[in-house]
């Protein structure tokens, strides 16, 4: 079975990283740069591919941040829901696409369907071939902007249905959860559909993170820190 | 009648949509199916029917934009008899209503005027959000009270999440004339839509799945197999072939010098709306090992027999019983009835053992009407079968 390279030894080192089928919550407050450690555990590297779900951002900034962190961008898709609420008449491209808000689920489902079906196809990445089958990398850079627009059981059956397709086309997911501002029912509901959660906070300026749910893997807080979409874990 | 927009579709419902009509289209999450609201929207403007129609989770110009990539130039939504209520409207009622009562009672408000003033005979919801504002029984009544003279069309889609009990909450308790379930088989490859007609009031269709393809804007339904199966030297690969649009037969010369099939004849054709997909069998006995296989997951099978050949009819006879003990719907074609030798159908009738249930028709295989006219009845025998 694939497994997922996260560039975090700690992970990669005892299970070869993340297997594929599994789903990673990562909790975190505001601003501990958490986005940037999902992006970056969402790269892709050579041979696979990478949808994000932006609910917080344009797909332009998502774009950016990964071609920052190095990704290549034939091999990278987002499915944009901001954008659509200011530029109606916007278009979709093969990798860009664009939902009318967060609230639009059924976009969210279908564009997903569609994203993964030309990957699979092989017309994603203007000819370039991955591998196959094609191991993808998904990202929802906020569960909690579609919790603010969906309730908490309309959310769960939609994610509960697209974690379930993340495990049948053996790819990943990483879902960012503010673990602030919700409460213990919300954020145990969510916990429910994942196999593996990343706890994120900040003391001092200093980001930390702990990983709870992958075998072999120590639950203690590790200092951590993002260069150029790599996690660097610090002594 | 309103036409659903999908010529397949208004055949399974006898011409479409009776008005006054309470229909769901059910999305299940992922499934490209938004095609079917759009392409009922488009066929109820252009017969001039005045609609609403309500987008919760967008706004007008986004919606007309997706619909006019999604439908193409047929979907006038600018200049034909259409208002919209649309995500300025629903966040103008949550900000200014204070309890859910009120936002209640200002949709049903807003939604009656716009329908008394625009004489309103289709209303188009989008339902998801009306739902999670309201619950099931809430929306729904809200929707339903502006149709005061129950006149009105009322169609939905609703993305799907809680699958077939919701479907039957629909058909139960709230009693919708017609209920459609879009559904998709997502395995990675292959990925294939198909739409079930889970509910009709005003046929007895009974329920059925249809898969679909989306091409230029249209929704296609699909017939991915039907058999065509008859004893040797019946015209199987004849009737294929005037059949197909296009296609490939595998005949090859016999020791007796006549053709004959040595594998399976392949045609494809376009026909009322429906893609379908034929597959012509040998028929030698020594092939009937192949036949389960062939007949596994066919929509249909045509028997062919040769009219003027009434030593093949047992053979015929025993491959009729295979295909009704599948309960696959089926007909039956007698080839070179038109020959001054060709034995009357009732004669043949009696040989096969069959009624007058099952379609029989007199043809000559080397004659596209004919082969055509078989199709269009086993197209029907298959929409309207009950399994």
């Amino acid at each position: 079975m694939y497994c997922y390279k996260t560039g975090i030894a700690q992970i990669d080192d005892v299970s070869g990283g993340f297997e594929a089928g599994t789903n990673i919550l990562i909790l975190a407050p505001p601003m501990s740069y958490a986005d940037q450690l999902a992006y970056a555990l969402t790269k892709p590297l050579e041979g696979e591919y990478s949808i994000v779900l932006s609910t917080n951002e344009r797909a332009a900034e998502v774009v950016d941040a990964f071609k920052l962190a190095g990704a290549d961008k034939r091999f990278t898709g987002v499915i944009d829901a901001i954008t659509k609420s200011s530029t109606p008449g916007i278009t979709d491209t093969q990798r860009l696409m664009f939902v009318s808000s967060p609230t639009d689920l059924t976009g969210i489902g279908i564009k997903f369907s569609n994203m993964v079906e030309t990957i699979f196809e092989g017309t994603f990445a203007e000819g370039e071939a991955g591998l196959f089958p094609p191991p993808i990398r998904f990202c929802v850079n906020s569960i909690s902007t579609l919790l603010m627009y969906r309730r908490l059981e309309v959310l769960y059956q939609f994610l509960h249905v697209l974690t379930a397709k993340l495990k049948k086309i053996e790819g990943v997911g990483i879902y960012l959860l503010n673990s602030e501002s919700f409460d213990e029912k919300t954020l145990s509901l969510i916990k429910q559909l994942m196999n593996c959660v990343i706890e994120v906070k900040i003391e001092q300026n200093v980001s930390y993170l702990r990983i709870q749910g992958i075998r072999g893997v120590s639950g203690e807080w590790l200092k951590f820190a993002v260069v150029k979409g790599k996690v660097n874990i610090l002594p | 009648m309103i036409s659903t927009g999908v010529s397949g579709l208004d055949e399974m419902l006898g011409s479409g949509i009776p008005r006054g009509s309470r229909v769901l289209y059910s999305l299940e999450p992922g499934v490209d199916g938004q095609l079917f609201m759009l392409s009922s929207l488009s066929c109820a403007l252009a017969k001039g029917l005045s609609c609403l129609v309500i987008l919760p989770n967008t706004t007008v110009d986004a919606f007309r934009n997706d619909a006019a990539k999604m439908y193409g130039a047929r979907l006038d939504l600018v200049s034909g008899p259409v208002t919209f209520m649309d995500a300025i409207d629903r966040e103008r009622i949550q900000k200014t209503a204070s309890s859910d009562d009120a936002r209640e009672r200002e949709w049903q408000a807003r939604i009656r005027k716009i329908c008394r003033n625009r004489h309103v005979d289709v209303i188009f919801a989008y339902f998801d959000l009306l739902y999670e504002d309201f619950g099931l029984e809430k929306a729904i009544h809200l929707l339903e009270s502006a149709r005061e003279d129950k006149k009105t069309t009322l169609i939905l889609e609703h993305l799907n999440l809680e699958g077939v009990p919701l479907l039957e909450r629909f058909t139960g308790e709230f009693s919708f004339d017609l209920v459609i379930a879009i559904r998709s088989s997502f395995r990675p490859i292959p990925h294939f839509n198909y739409f079930t007609l889970v509910h009709t009031s005003w046929s007895p269709v009974a329920q059925r799945s249809v898969p679909f393809i989306i091409t230029e804007g249209r929704i296609i339904p699909y017939i991915p197999k039907i058999v065509v199966t008859g004893p040797p030297h019946s015209g199987k690969s004849t009737f294929v072939s005037q059949a197909s649009d296009d296609g490939q037969s595998v005949d090859r010369r016999s020791p007796e010098g006549e053709p004959t099939t040595v594998a399976m004849d392949f045609g494809w054709l376009r026909w009322k709306d429906f893609d379908i997909t034929l597959y012509g069998t040998p028929g030698h006995t020594r092939f009937d090992p192949l036949l389960p296989p062939y007949l596994k997951h066919a929509m249909g099978v045509v028997l062919v027999v040769d009219a003027t050949k009434p030593e093949t009819f047992p053979r015929a006879k025993h491959l009729i019983e295979m295909t009704a003990k599948r309960r696959i719907p089926y007909v039956i074609a007698a080839n070179k009835h038109d020959l001054p030798q060709g034995i009357q159908s009732g004669e043949i009738k009696s040989a096969l053992g069959i009624g007058d249930e099952i379609p029989f028709f007199p043809i000559s295989a080397t004659k596209r009407s004919d082969v055509h006219f078989v199709l269009e009845s086993l197209v029907d025998s298959i929409t309207q079968f009950s399994y």
